[in-house]
């Protein structure tokens, strides 16, 4: 890692945002709002900042987005 | 219904949720699923082929991070997985609202049930590096391309680590945030919950962003 990725990743979104959770509560909709060209950021505050910060939660949301854009 | 989000690790505007019209085929997955005898059993064994499916996509996307696991250990974690997801689909069916289609919804079970175990496995032995000594790998002395100011931030951080946070937040910091330790893997070995752990890890990087404002240092870049 590099050192601009790793005070990324100790420092954090600067914004707002949900934990793991809710995240995963509401990961459904963010995908399909993503996927439906709407603006998924706006529509459910604070968890794009969360993806940006949990790698985990970020690597649950890639999957989710490409099994079911694989269905489209 | 509408519910407020569950508790976040900051305030966030409140989501409402919405009861959306359902579509057809989420309904009739509702439908069967809450059905009697064979329309149930049928229904149940298609859900569980969904999220098998879901399961082995996931498995697939981290193949290559488990070379020393053969294929037949790959897709027994897949139909654990499945298994463990149809669980608790059938046991949250009434939290689906229908705001997003019922695929959708159910797939994020067996991707998630998915991850945590091939996480697990891929750290099973593997020491978890969590003491003081790791903080070296936060660099210190500034690359050959990069800024002064940039250099000044990086003994900033590291030296807001080393004073301004509890031992704890620096153990999960460092853990998470430069040796890549899974949350849901640290969170099993400390004994907590994935939640709790990412809330420590929140806290602690609002700390350090605050401490390092404070000290006049411009974070706009790293955003």
């Amino acid at each position: 890692m590099r050192n601009d990725q790793k005070l990324r990743a100790l420092l954090g979104p600067a914004g707002p945002e949900v934990g793991c959770d809710e995240c995963f509560d509401l990961l459904d909709r963010y995908v399909e709002a993503e996927l439906a060209g709407r603006d998924a950021d706006a529509l459910l505050p604070g968890l794009g900042a969360h993806l940006a910060g949990c790698p985990a939660c970020r690597e649950e949301h890639e999957s989710l987005r490409a099994l079911v854009a694989s269905d489209y | 219904m509408r519910a407020a989000a569950a508790a976040s690790v900051e305030a966030v505007a409140v989501i409402d949720l919405v009861d959306e019209p359902l579509d057809l085929e989420s309904r009739a997955w509702l439908a069967e699923l809450r059905a009697t005898g064979e329309a149930h059993d049928a229904a149940v064994a298609r859900l569980h082929a969904l999220l098998l499916r879901a399961a082995r996509f996931e498995v697939a996307r981290r193949r290559s991070a488990l070379p020393h696991l053969r294929g037949d250990e790959l897709d027994d974690i897949a139909l654990e997985a499945a298994d463990d997801a149809l669980v608790s689909v059938l046991r949250k069916l009434d939290d689906f609202r229908g705001a997003s289609r019922f695929t959708t919804w159910a797939y994020k079970f067996a991707l998630l049930e998915a991850a945590v175990k091939l996480r697990k496995r891929a750290w099973q032995a593997r020491e978890i590096p969590l003491e003081p000594e790791a903080w070296h790998l936060v660099p210190g002395g500034a690359a050959p391309d990069e800024a002064a100011a940039r250099s000044e931030l990086v003994g900033a951080v590291r030296t807001a680590i080393a004073t301004t946070l509890t031992p704890h937040q620096r153990r999960v910091l460092v853990a998470l945030a430069l040796n890549g330790v899974p949350i849901d893997v640290l969170a099993d070995r400390l004994g907590t919950t994935r939640g709790a752990l990412y809330k420590t890890l929140h806290d602690a990087r609002r700390r350090l962003r605050t401490v390092l404002a404070e000290g006049g240092l411009d974070l706009e870049e790293i955003g």
